[in-house]
């Protein structure tokens, strides 16, 4: 296991020897190409799998956030254990309910949670867990997690802890039959631009980022103990390829059903996910109504930009008008350069919402692709079925 | 489910304590487990302390979840860890740490509240008496519902079973109270719900894998394995009625008469019909894909605009214009008008307004 660094919440693991040699190789990372990620693979528990799970989904459609414990070991980030962060009491503040999500979105980067992360991964050392944050995680709709609060979280964790990630489950979806969980991490490019915080056409072009290089998705793979892997022997399995004993009337069928095996689910041969398409297309609009008004609020820009040019235009040209005059007079001229002082330019709105919308279509676009693909086929199946030839 | 105890005959449940006035239902105690409580419990037993000197290998940790209002049935959802230590004469555990473990699972989910506890092995011994009655106690546990037990073997080799307790107070003499009390078994069974079943199938695909480790695969994977599976299991009984139809194998009624009634399930339809829905619908999907798509170029058009051709602008102006015309033909060109910051961004313009309308 590489030295974990010291900056972890309520770790106490890197020694003081540690401490300034990571402080250096984070920093050179950080100048270097956006290619050399900390970690190649994120491997998490079936335990947190489970957990964030239940914990997403009983609170949907309410987002729910926790944080993730575990360690790097070898290029892989191991996610081992996970707790949720409390709830926003939102009945005692009854403000709107934008607000209410707003504030969940918000949890890992409150401050009550990080005290909260704190004392939890201290209690949980005691026990032998691995007493490292690893990042966090969230549960989304449809994929529409690419938003402002996800950025920031991210930022929150990534700028003390380089190997953190976030960790997304998709509740809607994952209720359709396949577990969709995904994890994602800012890339070092997109980190610098926004520790800058400008966000202008100008910084944009200079840095070259693009919307497709903000987040970047990491390859997850589910690791099971020992232990675990001989209790699943024991829930419901394929049927044996043995020859089963044969049943004496159909009461006998009935009764003793056989139970579908967890893995590989059935669940996902079901016809309906219509809704989901027509859910993410809803989505989508939502996505082209914001960056619309992203687009009117930079026309206004220009315009107001255009209007101020004018007005500096023509307050030179005046100021020039008079200036020739005087000189014709004889007298001193007057200060060219005093616009400066009188206008003042509009300040170019950020393009990052920009950005983030274009990758959120990106996102909901590539989800109907899947979803087109899993109904087609189905489609297809179904007639073959019903219409034999 | 395997570790699942239905047929489970329960005659008579013990009386919590001796407060007869606050205990009014007697009706049985249902036990349900979530998954992740049960995933848990194991990876505590394969994190627990391996010292030495120590006894007993088992660990023991907190239930929490809910409970249904007449207090029948309890839902045990999650758990955590408590250190403690067993030696021969003594056990110690820290009462500190679950009262402070206690206070922030709840503050997580607060709707939920203590059960009971755990352990990893079926053993019963006066020290399990000790430790579930200091969770029955009217101050640090449950009281007045009764506190669960729930022992889970972990023992390598040999299949994972689950018991589940509570207890009543046994009176063998006045000091030896605290330590002695009568275990009850419960029927108990473990409950996962839609949400966990596709994580858990996520779980179970790295079962058969030496490495215990398996990718998360994209929906369409998963899909083909799962129509796969189907088409095997369809083979099967295929093979099973030809070889019975060519006096290979011993008939059976019941197969047979279960085999018609699911059969007759299958739905009589117009195959005209049917050719009609299919390709109305087919096309409605492939629709939307495709305007999905359109969008998405859309998208990205106009980020690239807004920030690729601020340099050299007049000759940029004039590929964008190329470029918009190549892939539209009913494209306008930016307009005209020498305004600098501002002109990059103009052939945006006429085209947003058609997106809501796709």
């Amino acid at each position: 296991m590489s030295t974990q660094s010291g900056v972890n919440l309520g770790s106490t693991v890197a020694t003081p020897l540690s401490r300034p040699s990571r402080t250096v190789f984070e920093f050179d990372k950080m100048s270097e190409a956006p290619k050399d990620a900390p970690f190649q693979a994120v491997q998490i528990d079936a335990l947190v799998i489970l957990k964030i799970a239940r914990h997403c989904s009983s609170t949907f459609p309410t987002v729910a956030t926790g944080s993730l414990v575990g360690m790097d070991q070898n290029g892989t980030l191991e996610i081992t254990n996970t707790f949720a962060f409390p709830t926003i009491d939102t009945s005692a503040a009854d403000s709107h309910q934008n607000d209410a999500s707003n504030l969940a979105a918000a949890a890992p980067r409150a401050k009550s949670n990080i005290a909260y992360q704190a004392e939890m991964i201290r209690h949980l050392k005691e026990v032998n867990v691995d007493a490292n944050n690893v990042g966090w995680y969230t549960s989304a709709t449809m994929g529409n997690f690419v938003t402002m609060a996800f950025i920031e979280n991210q930022y929150f964790y990534q700028k003390d802890n380089d190997k953190t990630v976030a960790l997304v489950y998709d509740t809607s979806r994952s209720s359709q039959g396949t577990l969709a969980l995904k994890a994602y991490r800012l890339t070092n490019l997109f980190m610098n631009v926004y520790k800058e915080g400008k966000f202008t056409t100008e910084s944009l072009q200079k840095s070259k980022l693009s919307f497709r290089d903000i987040l970047q998705e990491y390859p997850l793979a589910v690791h099971n103990s020992h232990l675990l892997t001989s209790f699943l022997h024991q829930l419901p399995a394929p049927p044996a390829a043995t020859e089963p004993k044969e049943p004496t009337s159909l009461s006998d069928l009935n009764n003793d059903r056989i139970k579908a095996p967890l893995y590989p689910s059935i669940d996902n041969l079901d016809l309906s996910i219509d809704p989901f398409l027509e859910k993410t297309c809803d989505l989508l609009l939502e996505s082209i109504e914001s960056h619309y008004v992203d687009l009117n609020n930079f026309q206004f820009y220009q315009r107001q930009l255009a209007r101020e040019q004018t007005k500096i235009t023509q307050w030179q040209a005046k100021r020039k008008a008079e200036n020739a005059q005087r000189t014709l007079a004889k007298q001193p001229l007057l200060p060219e350069d005093e616009w400066q002082r009188l206008f003042k330019l509009p300040t170019e709105p950020s393009r990052l919402e920009g950005m983030l919308n274009a990758k959120q279509v990106e996102q909901y676009s590539k989800q109907v692709d899947g979803f087109t693909a899993n109904i087609s086929s189905k489609m297809f199946a179904v007639r073959e079925n019903l219409l034999p030839q | 489910m395997a570790a699942a105890t239905e047929r489970f005959l329960h005659l008579a449940r013990p009386l919590a304590h001796t407060n007869i006035g606050l205990q009014t239902n007697i009706a049985p105690l249902t036990v349900q487990i979530q998954p992740q409580a049960v995933l848990s419990i194991l990876d505590h037993a394969v994190r627990r302390d391996v010292r030495e000197n120590s006894q007993s290998t088992r660990v023991i940790g907190a239930l929490v979840g809910t409970r249904s209002e007449d207090g029948t049935e309890v839902e045990v959802r999650s758990c955590f860890a408590i250190p403690h230590t067993e030696e021969e004469d003594q056990v110690e555990v820290d009462v500190e740490y679950q009262k402070n473990m206690l206070a922030l699972v709840l503050k997580a989910s607060p709707r939920e509240s203590l059960l009971g506890w755990y352990t990893t092995s079926h053993e019963l011994n006066s020290f399990s008496a000790l430790i579930q009655n200091f969770f029955a106690a009217p101050d640090t546990g449950t009281f007045p519902h009764p506190a669960i037990h729930l022992t889970i073997s972990t023992e390598p080799g040999k299949d994972i079973e689950t018991r589940c307790y509570i207890s009543a107070p046994v009176a063998v003499n006045a000091e030896r109270a605290a330590e002695s009390c009568l275990f009850i078994q419960v029927p108990h069974k473990m409950l996962y719900g839609d949400a966990e079943k596709s994580a858990l199938e996520a779980v179970a695909s790295a079962r058969d894998v030496e490495s215990r480790t398996a990718p998360l695969v994209s929906d369409i994977e998963s899909l083909g394995r799962s129509i796969e599976q189907t088409i095997g299991l369809l083979d099967r009984v295929s093979e099973w009625v030809n070889g019975v139809l060519d006096e290979d194998v011993e008939p059976n009624n019941a197969l047979a008469q279960y085999l018609m009634s699911a059969l007759s399930l299958a739905p009589k339809v117009d195959a005209s019909q049917i050719e009609h829905d299919f390709n109305n619908h087919i096309q409605d999907v492939l629709m939307v894909s495709y305007l999905a798509n359109t969008i998405r170029t859309q998208i990205d058009l106009s980020q690239r605009l807004a920030t690729a051709n601020l340099v050299s602008n007049e000759k940029e102006e004039g590929k964008n214009d190329g470029e918009k015309g190549g892939q539209r033909g009913n494209k306008r060109g930016g307009r005209g008008g020498g305004r600098g910051g501002g002109q990059q961004r103009e052939p945006r313009e006429p085209r947003e307004p058609r997106e809501p309308t796709e």
